[in-house]
């Protein structure tokens, strides 16, 4: 028998889930997180999962990692100290940023510091032009020279080499590459042109410091993680989970590891992919609440939306153009700052506001009795009947109703002149309302038409607020899959291997032919492809997919296309004008310009098999099942529909079984949520042990 | 719904509220989404409002540019002093550019359409954005006339009863450089409109609402009764402030009076010289929207706009003043002269709001390029780049970076890959930054060459070239800005033709500092020095602080 782990680090705890390949047998474990060093987690929930499972570590294949860890280090500057080489003329590059306010109205506005401080960036005469003709060579001796400080001067131990108009012509970026490696072989080197290879030099060059600046931390967890497993007996092979949504080998990340910035939250909406898949839903909005956050994608014709640019370390968590940019292939995901922890207070409207602030884990929600005073969303969705006090987290940790009556009175209630309920259903509400704006205006800047989608929601708060939130948008049906509070572990085993490249070159279509065109994707197809072989992916077995940046000549700005799969390159040429028009048309709505087209940008993905994941695995569930035997008891919950409390029926989800169907209101309890029905929502239990529901008409 | 009529307590005000907003963030993505003109799509230079059935304003989106707060209801006013509510019938569209009844330019169309319930008016949607091209002499100040600056719309319908009208756009085709964007444009605004009308409807259906009064009126008194509490905490009194101001020839003097009372501010332009004769004239929505900025950033940044959010705040100007400038005047570049509004107010609050105001910025620099391509294409573009931004109390002014306006700069490798114009170097100007205990953000020195092989037309209209950033409470004013031409000193506002391997530096201003510079931490000081953002030689002239470059060891000198 043959098994696979996936592991997702969070900022409390770390999940498991052990997948037998074949079997569709499903275990999963939570772990507290192990700050100081994660890998003792990992290592540790590992041997305690496969213990209890009864499972000996040789039948684990492959163990798939989620971690924030590359993130973390960039938030909390806790990585190497670099240097970089640049282009002489532009070492103020970094400072200077966009030059443009991410706010209009705040003056007092910051910006995150570079990761590299201006004095540990040296110069290099070399010019390359756009056209990647050489205006001026390299100067090596002053390569060496600024190698020699930044090393032996300022002791760096990771270096980012930025040169001009490098995915143009690379030569100057490798030929000073080569010389670091040989001079200073322990030195952690990237590389732009290698990082990811696009113009904008900004953006290009943040993103290769935000490389450098992780790669040792990365690199030495790695190792420890893979001794760590070598000691336990694993001998298969560790992959670490990409922003994208693919994964990769060890020997990947250790290159790249800012390509695992966003490498948790990718895999909870990788599972929403799959969960829709198996049940026939192409299109979806994936909606993932937890302790400080809520996330959002949008799921398109079974595959999660992707962009190419994303920020890391922002000073306002949820402003755009407040943090370290970085061009990458990414899932598009929406953040809020809307969490079980959000804290609740009147705001300068006199009306309540809830978030971005949050209580944390610690003190956390009123409710959770450590000292927090505060109102925080957890404390209202307990007044309101939603939460329960002593079932929370299957029953470990017994929540405080007063005191979280207590903190909403103070907060909300008493300066608002509002009933305790109400001024928690407020609470409740604009989240909601938060949500929902949130998703309709990424829905609406993207073109997306979500009124026919269904939702996918998962984590702890997700599946409380899921109902309200899809009645707000319009949504007709919500999908509760069960174990809502590990998908990311479980997304993390949905995922391929896969490896994207991209290339800055503008040309112009008039002056392409096939052979040309064909010509431009050939190197990119053979460098992805030569990162899948080297993991074990045998070339038949991998797909590429081929998308272009087209634009009409000289306009600001580009849509995506991607070629036919199995067409040719040739082929592919012949097909762009086409495929430009459609996409221009969907984005637009119009299609009126008959202007000539030019390619900015050529991306290729190399994408390995799919793995064999398929969502009709099935927790094993003790003792017997059915409507009945699930009912664990009523309660008192709120509905503003209902007019105030209502009596509602309280099921247990792991007792509920295929066919099982219930009205809403009512609520139905696991052990890290609880999904809330509200007055006449309808929901049942499919064959996959999804809690489906339609919302009352 | 179980309770249909509630009283508008806090939550449903909220929630209610919260929702208006979000649905005019959605029509705005939808218009950035449709819309050709890049600086709409990229400096969100576009406003969309939802007017309740009297007029006032409810809700505005997020992202509006400041100069478009307060402008709609004077807009909507007059299109329904032309055409009254009684004589509208759905699907009517109206439009204007006129600078006074709009926003100021030609540039900026606002597009109006009345929201029907059945055959009662419950809202109007309005949307603006600045069109690609309005013909006239194009983008920039060289008109002496308003008829030189293009296709002046008086308030009309554009679209009749659902129908577009032809002889509309005929007219607009017969009058664009770029015909089809400026149409695909006005139809993206005129579907916006249709969206957002929907969606207001679908707003009213989904909270019971039979008219919006109640709840407009709710919304515009909350806002209301925040700014009065918030300017509150401002210190009453009169205060006054007089600042030089460049224009083309000579400068022009601004003049400005603020009472703070209780709850009330009330400015008034009086004392400012009047306009030119070029179109840099600022008509008075634009200077009532600049005040109306700067005094959302010294209360609450973050209150949505709104008809009562602007009520405690009353502008004043004397006609034919440059602040109110009257037809026929040209004003296509108002906002070059306008961006000088919130700096004369926040220099005369210094002491009203100490902890508020923010020093003077080196403001941004805007250079038309137009030419060839290396490849022979035809190239018309505008180069920007930013000088340093005003120190706050206890905050720096953060380099390179524009104020009160707002753009993004265009990567040296797009720029070079589009223009063919050569970025030399871009680096930032140590000590161009003004002294004080918080320092002025640091301004840059940009050298551009003409590599295309063709001759290359640029034109500027630079700013704090004779009058610097000024600092505030002590600190002391950032360096000006300076152009040169093959390292020649050449007038900053001028056209000039740059011949193949020429080259254009640009040096941009830094930012005013704020408070004594000799009570700027020695640690602060020493930090500059280690990243080169002060030279040890200024760190010894302006805060009396030596620094040894080499070991970072430092002392303060006794002040004189």
């Amino acid at each position: 028998m043959s098994y696979r782990i996936g592991v997702d680090i969070g900022g409390t705890f770390t999940d498991f889930a052990l997948f037998e390949e074949g079997g569709g047998r499903l275990a999963l474990h939570k772990q507290l997180t192990t700050p100081a060093d994660p890998s003792r987690a990992v290592l540790a929930g590992i041997v305690s999962l496969l213990a209890r499972q009864n499972v000996p570590i040789a039948d684990v294949r492959d163990v798939v990692h989620g971690t924030t860890l590359v993130t973390n280090s960039v938030i909390e500057r806790k990585g190497a100290k670099t240097g970089m080489l640049v282009t002489a003329g532009f070492r103020d590059i970094l400072d200077m940023r966009m030059e443009q306010r991410y706010d209009l109205f705040d003056l007092r506005l910051v910006f995150p510091d570079p990761l590299v401080p201006r004095r540990l960036r040296r110069e290099v005469p070399e010019r390359v032009h756009y056209d990647g003709r050489v205006e001026t060579p390299l100067d090596e001796a002053a390569v060496s020279r600024g190698l020699k400080e930044l090393v032996e001067g300022e002791r760096i131990e990771a270096l980012a080499i930025c040169f001009l108009h490098s995915y143009a012509n690379p030569a100057h970026e490798r030929s000073a590459k080569a010389m670091v490696e040989a001079a200073y072989p322990d030195l952690y080197v990237s590389a732009s042109v290698d990082v990811f290879s696009n113009l904008r030099e900004f953006e290009r060059w943040t993103t290769t410091t935000v490389n450098a600046f992780t790669q040792p931390m990365f690199d030495r967890y790695l190792a420890r993680l893979e001794q760590g497993l070598a000691a336990l007996g694993f001998s298969g092979q560790l992959y670490i989970m990409t922003s994208s949504g693919g994964v990769v080998t060890t020997e990947t990340a250790r290159r790249f590891p800012v390509r695992a910035l966003e490498s948790g939250p990718a895999a909870g909406v990788l599972m929403s992919t799959v969960h829709g898949r198996t049940l026939g839903l192409p299109d979806l909005l994936s909606f993932d609440m937890g302790g400080t956050t809520a996330k959002g994608a949008l799921v398109r014709k079974s595959a999660p939306m992707k962009k190419y640019t994303m920020e890391v370390a922002r000073v306002h968590e949820f402003k755009r153009g407040s943090g370290l940019p970085c061009r990458l292939p990414v899932i598009d995901m929406i953040e809020i700052g809307a969490g079980g922890g959000s804290l609740a207070q009147v705001d300068a409207r006199n009306l309540i506001a809830v978030g971005p602030r949050s209580a944390g884990a610690v003190p956390g929600p009123a409710c959770y009795a450590q000292g927090g005073e505060l109102a925080a969303l957890t404390d209202a969705n307990l007044v309101l009947g939603y939460l329960d006090a002593g079932s929370f987290l299957g029953g470990e940790m017994r929540l405080d109703l007063p005191a979280a009556e207590h903190a909403i009175g103070r907060a909300i209630a008493k300066p608002l002149k509002l009933e305790l309920a109400r001024a928690a259903w407020g609470i409740h509400e604009v989240i909601n309302e938060d949500v929902a704006r949130a998703f309709r205006i990424h829905a609406s800047e993207r073109g997306f038409d979500y009124r026919t989608c269904s939702m996918v929601t998962f984590g702890g708060s997700g599946p409380v607020h899921a109902m309200a939130v899809a009645r707000k948008l319009k949504i007709p049906r919500v999908i509760f899959p069960l174990g809502a509070g590990v998908m990311s572990a479980l997304g993390l085993l949905a995922s391929p291997l896969a490896f994207e490249l991209s290339l800055s070159r503008r040309v112009f279509v008039a002056e392409l032919d096939a052979a040309r065109f064909a010509a431009m994707l050939q190197p990119l197809v053979e460098e992805a492809t030569g990162f899948l072989v080297r993991a074990g992916v045998k070339p038949a077995e991998l797909r590429i997919q081929r998308r272009l940046d087209v634009r009409y000549e000289g306009q600001g700005y580009e849509l995506e296309v991607e070629l036919p799969a199995d067409g040719s390159a040739e082929s592919g040429f012949h097909a762009v004008p086409k495929l430009f028009a459609a996409a221009y048309e969907t984005a637009y709505g119009h299609n009126f310009l008959d202007e000539p087209l030019e390619i900015v940008t050529w991306k290729v993905e190399a994408v390995g098999p799919e793995p064999n994941l398929k969502a009709d695995f099935s927790l094993v569930v003790a003792g017997g099942g059915g409507l009945e035997a699930a009912l664990k008891g009523r309660r008192k919950a709120y509905f503003e529909a209902a007019g105030g409390y209502v009596d509602c029926p309280v099921y247990d989800r792991y007792r509920l079984r295929p066919g099982d169907s219930i009205v809403g209101p009512a609520l139905v309890e696991e052990r890290e949520s609880t999904a809330v029905l509200g007055p006449g929502d309808r929901a049942s239990v499919d064959s996959h042990y999804n809690l489906v529901a339609e919302l009352a008409g | 719904m179980a309770r249909k009529n509630r009283t508008l307590d806090a939550v449903s005000l909220g929630i209610m509220w919260d929702r208006l907003i979000a649905l005019t963030d959605e029509i705005v993505s939808t218009l950035v989404r449709t819309s050709f003109s890049t600086i709409v799509r990229e400096s969100y230079d576009l406003s969309v409002v939802v007017l309740d059935a009297g007029g006032h304003l409810m809700a505005q989106g997020t992202y509006s540019v400041p100069v478009f707060i307060g402008t709609a209801p004077r807009t909507l006013k007059y299109m329904l002093e032309k055409f009254p509510p009684h004589t509208l019938r759905p699907g009517d569209v109206l439009v204007t550019n006129d600078p006074w009844m709009g926003t100021g330019h030609m540039f900026d169309i606002s597009v109006m359409r009345p929201v029907f319930r059945g055959r009662k008016i419950v809202a109007y949607t309005m949307s603006i954005t600045h069109l690609p091209d309005v013909g006239g002499l194009g983008f920039g100040a060289a008109a002496t006339e308003i008829f030189h600056e293009g296709l002046r719309l008086p308030i009309c319908k554009l679209v009749k009863g659902g129908e577009l009208d032809p002889f509309m756009v005929d007219l607009i085709h017969a009058n664009c450089r770029v015909p089809d964007q400026v149409m695909g444009d006005l139809m993206a605004n005129v579907s916006c409109n249709e969206v957002g009308g929907r969606q207001v409807l679908e707003f009213m259906q989904e909270y019971s609402l039979d008219d919006l009064s109640g709840l407009s009126h709710a919304i515009r008194e909350h806002s209301e009764q925040a700014m009065r509490q918030k300017i509150r905490e401002m210190r009453r009194g009169v205060y006054r402030n007089r600042v030089m101001v460049e224009a083309i020839d000579a400068p022009v003097e601004y003049a400005c009076r603020v009472e703070v009372d209780d709850g009330e501010v009330r400015i008034d332009f009086t004392g400012t010289g009047p306009c030119v004769d070029r179109g840099i004239n600022v008509p008075f929505c634009y200077t009532n929207a600049m005040s109306l900025y700067a005094i959302k950033c010294l209360t609450i940044p973050s209150i949505p706009n709104n008809g009562g959010a602007t009520l405690p705040v009353k502008v004043s100007a004397p006609p034919g003043c440059i602040l109110n400038a009257q037809p026929p005047v040209p004003t296509g570049g108002r906002h070059i002269m306008g961006h000088f509004v919130p700096p004369l107010i926040f220099g005369a609050l210094a002491e009203a709001a100490p902890d508020k105001v923010q020093a003077d910025c080196g403001m941004m620099d805007l250079m038309t390029v137009q030419g060839r391509h290396t490849n022979g294409r035809g190239v018309s573009t505008i180069y920007f780049s930013a000088g340093g931004f005003g120190a706050l109390q206890g905050r720096d002014g953060t380099d390179t970076l524009p104020g009160p306006s707002n753009m993004a700069v265009v990567p040296v490798e797009i720029w070079e890959t589009l223009t063919t114009l050569t970025v030399e170097s871009k680096r930032l100007r140590p000590d161009s930054g003004g002294s004080g205990a918080a320092r002025g953000g640091v301004g840059q020195e940009v050298v551009l060459r003409n590599d295309s092989g063709h001759p290359m037309t640029v034109f500027s209209m630079a700013n704090r070239t004779e009058f610097p950033a000024l600092g505030m409470a002590g600190g002391k004013a950032g360096a000006m800005r300076q152009h040169k031409i093959n390292d020649v000193a050449v007038h900053p506002k001028g056209k000039y033709v740059l011949r193949p391997g020429d080259r254009i530096t640009l040096v941009e201003a830094g930012g005013g500092g704020y408070g004594d510079p000799r009570q700027r931490p020695v640690a602060q000081v020493v930090a500059d020095v280690r990243e080169g953002f002060v030279t040890p030689e200024g760190a010894a002239r302006d805060y009396g602080v030596r620094v040894d470059p080499a070991t970072l060891l430092a002392t303060r000198q006794a002040a004189e």
